[in-house]
């Protein structure tokens, strides 16, 4: 059985499609990419993988478990976090308690929590600034808290929203490390990502949405060829 | 309470005349939320302000209540503007929470300022209008309420007209519709903000004048009409032009047939239940569309 | 957050409780009564800060819950003779249950900012017209506390040092409490709905339960400080106890102090309250509205230039202090 089973799932926004009929599955240990142009879908498909919208039609399944319907709080304990493409950090709270929040999912103890999280501080690198208020981080550091304070709930299933965007070639190698790492110990990830080499290079598998429908699925071998992939990218001046 | 039909016509009646005063005190208070996205909690106190300007010209220098409103509408302006000015324009781009603190110190201070000045009493100004009653069939008219609700419905048509027609009220409400568009247009934002905040507590002067034949000025009167025009504004979708008018019609009935209906001062109760209810439920107002 | 009061920052709350201990002993019955006034409104803001500090929920008609302990130990203690120290606790209860009731009917529908405002504001209100009808409360007249005499039992004292140290034994408790809350998961949970909502409903955060459980828990307590308002001032009536001017006296030394911080209310109360029963006595009978203006006036002025009220000016000089006093903050790559 695979870890998360979509089906048929569809997301209107009045008229607009943004989600059409999609099906896909997640195996354990997998690395999938979610890729597609602008406006495809791609965070509407994280929204309500997360619970934070109501799929129109369609079906989510977890481990077995019917998603349809959770809220983002369960969903998330089930053990899938997402990360947002806006990052979203609490601006007047510390980094340390920023990540606290993501580790009091799985401690709810306090001094477990801390531990927790000033452990997954060390992974994304952002221990030094741990005393930091949220308001006063770089963008760099936002992006890293943003992955840290998802990392702290120990999800099995992580769903990353553009976690690279916006940063330098330097910073993308150390995320890109990180993902790796996170996989190599277990963790499942479905990342949506604009930069194909970051894409090309994680994925074992990829999905293309184009206009809310799926045109491909396959290797980062297959879909670099196929014809509607690049019809989709090449079509539009990018 | 004993029913009777004679009873209802006449809250009827009266609903709908105060209805009206209760839409013209509200219009302001939308339009200004609409512009600026702040909701003012000293717009009672401004109504306040301007009764005790109107009481003052028609019970102490004589002059007649309607003849006021060449300057309790000047005067309601000014004020507006400059508390806008000195303490609103500051605080614009904060959270709302401490523009809602701000307002309510706002109406704290001028509360508590009429209280030192004017006292505690009640004031009633008594005019040739005041008595002038008729009767249609079972239900006696005041004179006074229609005129009101009259001068009400002339001040709504006004100001769409105004909103509609000129320059400036296209401004503001190009405004209302989207800063940035606006300000991409050419349209001065910071004045029509000014603007649009000065004519919102201007159409208050125009109800001062209008209510003071028949209801009474008092430094805590802000308190009940404030919350009144958050009830419109809220039923009637905040920033509703129309919406605010219609709402006022609604409260006001629902006060006056709440009032034949039930004891003492329950009708209270219902028409903050009401306001409780749309917030709840239709947080746009009844006729907002699908709000995000 | 990290909080000003580290270990060694202990000894001024202690150093102020053993003042505050040995207060009555010098302290004229006057001075008594404002220290009073000084530890019923902290006590309250505090009460007020769980809700609307910590989850940001700003309640302008927490004098609801005032109202409901106020009322019911009173009706109780009239009707029945229950000695108000069980009375208290009855109307606590009622109070988070009306918490529970008004939390659940906000929150479940998505209230938020000024819209949860107006609703409070609104409940608040009808709950002033509501009572003023009914008679078996004393409707507009209210209902006077019957003076028996000096008998602890039944929370009503010769001197004001009776009332003194129940007011400050329910302060201490509440400052420990929120102050132990805030290093609890619940506490940061508070914080983190107050900061993002989204973000903290994507950890794992049950906001919902966590908003609605704040307003049990500061209808509560609020209606605690309801009764023991009661017993002080001996009168209760709809205006003075469900009324506007208690629901922002309740959260104003909140404000002023800082809010969602553990100290602000007591900060904020320490400071206004004296100034304001002073102004009070010094225009005498002749203006009733004295301190209503002056707060008032601070209100303005708070959120016009110092809007993370006193405990968020000090922090602010501090970390300046800090930072000009260590080495040169490295340098930051802007955003
Ligand atoms: N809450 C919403 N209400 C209305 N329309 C929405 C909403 N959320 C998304 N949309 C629309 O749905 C479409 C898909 O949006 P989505 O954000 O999922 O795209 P995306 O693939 O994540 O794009 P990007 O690469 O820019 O992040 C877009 O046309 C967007 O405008
Ligand atoms: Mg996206």
């Amino acid at each position: 059985m695979s870890m998360l089973t979509v089906s048929n799932l569809s997301r209107y926004f009045g008229g607009l499609a943004a989600v059409v009929d999609m099906s896909f599955t997640v195996e354990k240990g997998e690395i999938v990419g979610l890729i597609g142009p602008n406006g495809a879908g791609k965070t509407t498909v994280f929204n309500m993988l997360s619970g934070f919208i109501p799929p129109t039609s369609g079906e989510i399944i977890y481990q077995g478990r019917r998603m349809n319907g959770l809220k983002p709080h369960q969903i998330c304990e089930l053990g899938v976090t997402r990360t947002f493409q806006v990052v979203q950090p609490f601006p007047d709270m510390t980094v340390l308690e920023n990540t606290m929040i993501g580790a009091y999912v799985r401690h709810p103890n306090t001094t477990d929590a801390k531990r927790k999280a000033l452990e997954t501080l060390e992974r994304v690198d952002l221990d030094a600034k741990a005393d930091k208020l949220g308001r006063d981080l770089t963008l760099l550091e936002l992006k890293r808290l943003e992955i840290g304070k998802a990392l702290a709930s120990e999800p099995d299933l992580l769903l990353l929203d553009e976690a690279a965007a916006g940063l330098k070639d330097t910073e993308i190698e150390d995320i890109l490390t990180l993902i790796r790492q996170l996989n190599r110990e277990g963790m499942t990830l479905l990342i949506v990502e604009h930069l194909m080499k970051v894409i090309m290079n994680l994925s074992h598998r990829i999905i293309v949405l184009d206009f809310g429908k799926m045109i491909a699925e396959g290797t980062p071998q297959e879909i670099s060829q196929h014809p509607a992939v690049l019809e989709a990218y090449l079509g539009k001046d990018e | 309470m004993i029913f009777s039909y004679e009873l209802l016509a006449q809250a009827i009646v009266t609903g709908i005349l105060i209805g009206g005063i209760f839409a013209l005190i509200s219009v302001g208070l939308s339009m200004i939320w609409g512009v600026m996205r702040i909701i003012n909690f000293a717009h009672g106190e401004f109504l306040m302000i301007g009764m005790y300007i109107a009481y003052f010209l028609t019970a102490k220098a004589g002059w007649d209540p309607y003849l006021t409103i060449f300057i309790t509408t000047p005067m309601l302006f000014l004020v507006g503007a400059l508390i806008f000015q000195s303490t609103i324009r500051p605080i614009l781009k904060d959270p709302s929470m401490n523009q809602i603190m701000l307002t309510l110190g706002l109406s704290l201070i001028l509360q508590n300022l009429a209280l030192v000045v004017f006292k505690a009493d009640v004031l009633t100004s008594s005019t040739a209008y005041t008595r002038m009653n008729f009767m249609l069939g079972p239900v006696v008219v005041r004179g006074s309420q229609l005129i009101a609700f009259v001068g009400s419905a002339l001040t709504a048509v006004f100001l769409y007209w105004f909103l509609q027609k000129t320059e400036s009220g296209r401004a503001i409400r190009a405004t209302a519709q989207n800063r940035e568009a606006a300000a991409l247009v050419g349209v001065n934002v910071r004045t029509t903000y000014l603007l649009a905040f000065g004519i919102g507590s201007a159409t208050l002067g125009v109800a001062a004048s209008l209510m003071i034949p028949f209801y009474y000025t008092s430094p805590t009167v802000g308190l009940f009409f404030g919350l009144i025009a958050y009830v419109v504004v809220v039923l009637g979708g905040l920033g509703n032009f129309i919406g605010a008018l219609v709402a006022g019609l609604i409260i006001g009935l629902t006060e006056s047939v709440g009032a034949a209906m039930l004891p003492g001062s329950l009708s209270r109760v219902l028409t903050y239940s009401l306001f409780v209810v749309v917030l709840l439920f239709r947080p746009q107002g009844i006729f907002g569309g699908k709000q995000q | 957050m990290k909080t000003v009061w580290t270990q060694k920052g202990f000894l001024i709350p202690a150093g102020a409780l053993l003042i505050a201990i040995l207060l009555p002993i010098f302290a004229s019955e006057y001075a008594l009564h404002i220290a009073v006034l000084v530890l019923l409104y902290a006590y309250l803001s505090t009460a007020w800060n769980v809700l609307g500090g910590y989850a940001g929920q700003h309640s302008l008609g927490h004098s609801l819950f005032l109202g409901i302990g106020a009322y019911t130990s009173t009706f109780l203690f009239t009707k029945i003779g229950l000695t108000p120290w069980v009375g208290m606790w009855i109307g606590a209860l009622l109070a988070g249950l009306v918490g529970w009731f008004v939390g659940y009917l906000c929150f479940r529908y998505g209230l938020k900012g000024p819209y949860f405002a107006l609703v409070t504001i609104a409940i608040a209100e009808a709950m002033v017209s509501l009572t003023n009808n009914i008679n078996f409360i004393g409707g507009a007249m209210g209902l006077e506390v019957k003076w028996l005499g000096n008998s602890p039992l039944l929370m009503q004292f010769e001197s004001k040092a009776g009332y003194y140290y129940i007011a400050l034994v329910m302060l201490v408790i509440a400052l420990w409490l929120v102050y132990w809350l805030s290093r609890q998961r619940f506490g940061y949970h508070l914080i983190a709905v107050r900061e993002n909502e989204d973000a903290a409903e994507a950890l794992g955060v049950d906001t919902l339960r966590v908003k609605i459980q704040a307003s049990i828990l500061s209808a509560f307590l609020t209606a605690l400080g309801g009764t023991f308002f009661a017993q002080y001032f001996t009168y209760i009536n709809p205006r003075n106890v469900f009324g506007e001017g208690p629901s922002i006296q309740i959260l104003l030394f909140a404000i002023v102090g800082g809010l969602g911080t553990v100290w602000g209310p007591a900060v904020g109360a320490l400071v206004l309250v004296p100034i304001a029963e002073l102004a009070r006595g010094w225009l005498g009978g002749s203006f009733a509205g004295a301190h209503l203006l002056l707060y008032g006036t601070v209100m303005v002025l708070v959120m016009l230039f110092m809007p993370k009220g006193i405990i968020g000016l000090y922090e602010s000089i501090r970390q300046r202090l800090k930072r000009g006093s260590s080495a040169p903050e490295e340098e930051r790559t802007p955003a």
